[in-house]
């Protein structure tokens, strides 16, 4: 587990040890801790623009000791399977979810003007982090499916009483084409929390009729 | 349980039904922890205001720009830096994030470069070359700005 302060300490470590400039975006529990909605993750996701970007990130953590490990405990088959999948590496019980542009199909971009917060790492080099609002931290965290990621959906719907779900419905529907599975999972988890929260109906049938035009 | 909001100290004491020096302690933990932020203080009736999740001071782009141009801007998003961030770095951002509003407000902080070196090396870098002399040329005509030395014009 980390907590806010060791984790914006260990960017700023890795920014020393950079060898260009990067940016990235924090999704899963390091935009949620930084966001204030929990004080510890056991993952830390980030998503690249591109393959070249992870692999200088990559390589600052092999400097410092991180070591490559496997998927396949942490996600389950259809996911390892997929083709867009992340690399993971850990040191101890830090690990990192490393991503490039696509989160499972669902592709991120990194527009200044749909962010939450911008995080400047400076150090020998910078290293620049970009939050999603939450809307898009949940549907992620929807995406992802890991062990404790509905617990984090919980946590931010009870922290904040104004999610936008038709927000998050259209992003879903906007790249439905790059994953089949989008839908149905988000479906799948509204229904979940409809046992504890208010989820009105017209949200359902948008789902169904976008999922419908797919068959 | 307290609500969001803002307070005066009066008002936040007669809502949780505590002395006026308890509801000051209390607010100086929420404070602490990052959950309430503070407005006037002197003369000015100080507001307390908050917030249900921890909020941390924001020390980025807008905060720099805020400072030193006459022209304020409403955040667009919360910009923190952990390390070292300047003028030339915010003249930077604010070509990066590029609307009217920012680039005008941008433009007052030429007045404060303490090093064009380091604003050129910058623009390279990001490959802004053009469009910071472009924005200087645009503070030039409306600002009362230094001359930028004649080996960065070329």
């Amino acid at each position: 587990m980390i907590n806010l302060k060791d984790q914006e300490e260990l960017f700023r470590l890795i920014a020393d040890y950079l060898e260009e400039d990067i940016t990235c975006i924090c999704i899963g529990g390091t935009a949620m801790m930084f966001m204030g909605y929990k004080t510890t993750t056991k993952d830390i996701d980030l998503v690249f623009g591109s393959s070249q970007d992870r692999q200088v990130f990559i390589k600052a953590l092999e400097k410092l000791g991180y070591t490559q490990r496997s998927m396949k405990t942490i996600y389950d088959r259809k996911r390892t399977e997929a083709k867009d999948k992340p690399l993971l590496f850990s040191r101890g019980e830090e690990r990192f979810d490393l991503f490039v542009k696509n989160i499972f199909g669902f592709i991120v971009d990194c527009d200044l003007d749909k962010i939450e917060q911008k995080h400047d790492f400076v150090g020998k080099k910078e290293l620049i982090t970009y939050v999603l609002p939450k809307e898009l931290i949940i549907l992620l965290k929807i995406l992802t499916d890991r062990e404790k990621d509905f617990e984090d959906i919980m946590t931010i719907i009870d922290k904040e009483k104004n999610v936008d779900w038709d927000m998050i419905i259209d992003e879903a529907i906007r790249q439905r084409k790059n994953n089949s599975w989008m839908l149905l999972d988000l479906k799948e988890k509204l229904q979940k929390l409809r046992k504890t929260i208010l989820i009105k109906e017209k949200h359902f049938k948008r789902i169904y009729s976008a999922e419908e035009k797919y068959h | 349980m307290i609500k969001e909001g803002k307070y005066t100290i009066e008002r936040f004491a007669e809502e949780q039904g505590l002395a006026r020096q308890s509801a000051l302690n209390k607010l100086s933990r929420l404070k602490r922890q990052g959950y309430v932020s503070v407005d006037g203080g002197g003369r000015q009736k100080r507001i307390y205001t908050i917030s249900k999740l921890p909020r941390r001071k924001t020390n980025g782009f807008y905060d720099t720009v805020n400072r030193y141009s006459p022209e304020k801007l409403q955040p667009k998003f919360d910009h923190y830096v952990h390390g070292r961030y300047t003028v030339e770095h915010a003249i930077i951002d604010g070509i990066k994030i590029g609307d009217v509003r920012t680039r005008d407000a941008t433009k007052h902080l030429f007045r404060h470069v303490s090093s064009w070196k380091k604003l050129f090396d910058l623009a390279k870098k990001e490959g802004l070359l053009k469009e910071v002399l472009n924005l200087y040329s645009q503070a030039k005509r409306t600002v009362r700005v230094r001359w930028i030395p004649r080996r960065y014009l070329k």
